[in-house]
């Protein structure tokens, strides 16, 4: 018999292999990028507008004027766009982002050709009728309403307002006020200056052929588009921020929402790779300190988890859990204890290669659909970062070294520096 | 179509191997053929515990998930009321770390008292964060035991009430582990970047050795059949009054399924869907409204499930609902919007085989219902169905007298 308590043989990944992306451009200029993999006949195919909440003049404009694409055209009423779609089993998404806005639809590829005049419709002749935009706007409130019953819903608005400011595109959060003071003219508006016969860049993956190239060409590749270089970039400054502690007692609730945050950067700064590995130490895996902390030996909580999300101008850090009411100041305290361990004590070798080798197999674990592949791709290319920014992903995380760890704990988690957010109770 | 291969270990262990050489990842999954609706009425929430358990340490390998991860693995499970999935993706180079993982938990786990303890507690938070703390989180904890009155489907996986989490003992994880966690109560797939002469070796030294146990026969009681309508109400703090209403369905691998699942999406798939476009979007009722099946092992639930706008009363939403469904019954449905319902099935079946790990549970959940090959079925199944396969289901299942309504109400 063999050693049962032995662990097998194993290897760790050097090098990833990531599908190469084909560059087309469009007869009027326009860029289409595909990524053909994948065995089963499917395609999402994306157009992607500079089209997100950066980009509005009046609040909420750019979420209703992408949410409203769909609900009407001068010859479709929204019932006929929804049938078109569901009729061949595609689904769309109107997707409006902090920084940019999402056509997506998803069809099987034999579908494609049928799709296509329906979407090019959207593009050129929404209307925006009166009885849909209060449909929609009916429902956003009522969604709003249960979210607000949510603390981790109010929990992440309170922190990203406090990081950014309630008048700053990524600060600025969904209220009832907000979504009453939408009307047919803001949404018309944005999509005359954003979306109608402004530029735009496709992303079409999944099993594509010549075939689907000529017919995206022929679809959107013959109108002409304004020139883009004549659309400025929007500027939105962050004014210094104090960072404070806000608490909102909900005396029903059973848990305590806690969100710990602050601005840091984005993929484009050069400790991006070492914070990523402090960070999955610290919270961003299951076997994180965190979550051996809080949830494994304490059992104060389901998860807790940090990230950083970057976007286009700004990135930010953040914590989150939802705990146990009771629990709430002494997971405070965890926390501060496990940031000041990351500060004085350099991370054990074997933890650390443990979180490289998680993060490197989670990484090419999740490159195996085309979408997954069209994702990153996206991110390289809309983020402006080198073309060999994930094919060195793997190198980059093996070469981050304790040391690297403790100096970014040092240099980016202070707590004082947090902003802290809590729903619930201390 | 999915290709795979199968073998049975001398212990009845039943294997399923799906070579897929495009990826260099592997997926395992094992099913254990057990589920919330195993447990006896006062010890509910037990298949779910015991699930977090699995992770608590086995008994030469004390930590489950960190050898995983430091060979660039990833895992997770749920517990559904018919059974209990652990699934794992690695690098395909490093299969022998899940055999090794998981062969070790089947033969015995380290029952530290510990690690039951912490366990407790953890899932106590998520009884609370997702049943508890969100607004409608408890309706599936009401909707149950008026639904069900005999087969144990009337409680939810994560348990009827907290108390009886907070009163598991070892002894009880004890018992349910050789009950329920032996080779011949579980499915293994191994699918991605294999063989299945390397699957076979594998599987000769990891799992042959662990002892068969005594078969676990199932015998659960039968729901009666409901013949008078139900009524149930409750107020809670929540912005919009709701409006649940469920029907009684056959099991998720009767021949009329599939006609049944058309049924739900001509009514509650899409935005062209019948219920959208009628009550959410003409006459502004719901907010929003939903029909989808339980699609369980024993017969299931047709729920229907809506939001209610201000200002309108759940019964007169109730009614609204009622005639519209009143007339989908009495009329059926007609070609193009049988021919609409299919693609959308279809193309969310080819959806589906993209991803190798939902591949991979999609066959052992075939293999679980007792024949792998359902997996290959299922598009036939769906393209079979006829408008009069429809309205006969419709005229069978969405009877007023078998019906279960809950009003949940904003307060």
């Amino acid at each position: 018999m063999f050693d049962r308590s032995q662990a097998p043989q194993f290897q760790t990944i050097q090098h990833v292999t990531i599908p190469a992306i084909q560059a087309y451009t469009l007869d009027n200029g326009l860029p289409l990028r595909v990524v053909n993999a994948g065995e089963q006949p499917v395609l999402r195919l994306e157009l992607i507008f500079p089209a997100g909440g950066w980009y509005e003049t009046s609040p909420g404009a750019a979420y209703f004027g992408i949410r409203m694409l769909g609900e009407g055209t001068r010859t479709r009423t929204a019932a006929q766009i929804s049938e078109a779609f569901d009729q061949y089993g595609a689904f769309p998404e109107f997707s409006p982002g902090n920084d940019r806005a999402n056509l997506t639809t998803y069809c099987l590829a034999r579908h494609l050709p049928t799709l296509l005049p329906v979407i090019q419709d959207i593009l050129h002749e929404s209307v925006f009728p009166e009885k849909e935009l209060e449909t929609l706007k009916s429902i956003s409130l009522q969604t709003l309403k249960v979210n607000l019953e949510k603390t981790a819903y109010v929990a992440s608005q309170h922190l990203r307002e406090g990081l950014f400011g309630a008048d700053h595109p990524y600060g600025r959060n969904q209220s009832e006020a907000l979504i009453a003071s939408i009307s047919q003219q803001t949404v018309r508006e944005f999509y005359d200056r954003r979306i109608a016969g402004k530029p735009f860049t496709l992303f079409l993956s999944g099993r594509v052929s010549e075939h689907e190239v000529a017919l995206l060409n022929q679809a959107f590749g013959q109108e002409k588009v304004s020139d883009s270089s004549a659309e400025t970039s929007p500027k939105h400054s962050v004014k210094n921020r104090k960072p404070t502690g806000i608490t909102i007692e909900r005396p029903d609730s059973l848990q305590s929402s806690i969100r710990l945050g602050k601005r840091l950067f984005t993929r484009r700064h050069p400790d991006y790779f070492k914070f990523m590995v402090l960070n999955e130490v610290f919270g961003g895996y299951f076997g994180s300190r965190l979550m051996k902390n809080i949830r494994e030996e304490k059992g104060f909580t389901y998860g807790i988890s940090s990230n950083l999300t970057s976007m286009a101008h700004e990135g930010y850090f953040v914590l989150g859990t939802d705990v146990k009411k009771e629990n709430t100041a002494q997971t405070l305290e965890e926390i501060a204890k496990e940031i000041a361990r990351l500060q004085t004590e350099p991370v054990p070798a074997d933890e650390l290669e443990t979180v490289q080798n998680y993060m490197i197999g989670s990484f090419v674990g999740a490159l195996n659909t085309p979408f997954e592949i069209a994702d990153r791709q996206k991110t390289v290319y809309f983020d402006d970062l080198p073309a060999n920014f994930y094919q060195t992903y793997v190198e980059h995380i093996r070469a981050v070294t304790s040391d690297d760890v403790r100096d970014m704990a040092r240099q980016y988690l202070d707590v004082a520096s947090m902003q802290e957010v809590v729903v619930g109770g201390k | 179509m999915m290709h795979y291969e199968h073998f049975i270990l001398d212990n009845g262990l039943r294997v399923y191997v799906h070579e897929d050489h495009t990826t260099p990842m592997a997926a395992v999954n094992i099913l254990y053929n057990v589920g919330s609706r195993d447990e006896e009425e006062h010890r509910t929430g037990f298949a779910h515990l015991f699930e977090h358990l699995m992770f608590g340490g086995s008994q030469n390998i004390p930590a489950y998930d960190e050898p995983l991860q430091k060979v660039g693995g990833e895992n997770n499970a749920f517990t559904s009321p018919d059974l209990t999935n652990y699934y794992i993706t690695l690098p395909a180079v490093n299969l022998e770390t899940a055999f090794w993982l998981e062969s070790d938990r089947m033969m015995a786990l380290s029952f530290d008292p510990n690690v039951l303890d912490v366990q407790r507690k953890v899932v106590v938070e998520e009884f609370k964060q997702r049943y508890l703390s969100q607004p409608y989180g408890d309706v599936w904890l009401k909707l149950r035991p008026l639904a069900y009155q005999a087969h144990p489907y009337r409680w939810a996986p994560i348990g009827k009430e907290i108390s009886h989490i907070e009163n598991a003992i070892l002894d009880d994880v004890r018992a349910f582990f050789y009950k329920f966690y032996i080779p011949n109560n579980a499915i293994l797939v191994v699918a991605g970047h294999v063989t299945v002469e390397q699957v076979k070796a594998l599987c000769a030294k990891w799992f042959a050795p662990i002892p068969a146990g005594q078969a676990y026969v199932r015998q659960l009681p039968i729901e009666p059949t409901q013949t008078v309508a139900r009524f149930s109400e409750t107020t809670a703090p929540v912005p919009l009054d709701a409006l649940y209403k469920a029907w009684h369905t056959p099991a998720r691998y009767d021949a009329d399924f599939q006609p049944i699942e058309l049924l739900s999406d001509v009514l509650g798939r899409g935005k062209s869907s019948r219920l959208y476009q009628k009550l959410v979007k003409e006459e502004r009722i719901f907010n929003n409204l939903n029909a989808y099946m339980t699609s369980s092992l024993d017969p299931g639930l047709f729920v229907i499930q809506g939001n209610v706008n201000p200002g309108v009363a759940l019964e007169d939403a109730d009614a609204a609902l009622g005639q519209l469904v009143a007339d989908l019954v009495q009329n059926g449905t007609d070609e193009p919007e049988l021919s609409k319902v299919k693609n959308q099935a279809e193309a969310t079946l080819v959806f589906s085989e993209i991803e190798l790990l939902n591949r991979a549970m999609n066959l052992a959940f075939a293999a679980n219902a007792g024949d792998a090959e359902l997996v290959n079925q299922e598009s036939d199944k769906i393209q079979a169905v006829t408008t009069d396969d429809v309205r006969r289901v419709a005229q069978n299942i969405l009877r007023p007298e078998k019906c279960s309504t809950l009003y949940y109400r904003a307060g």
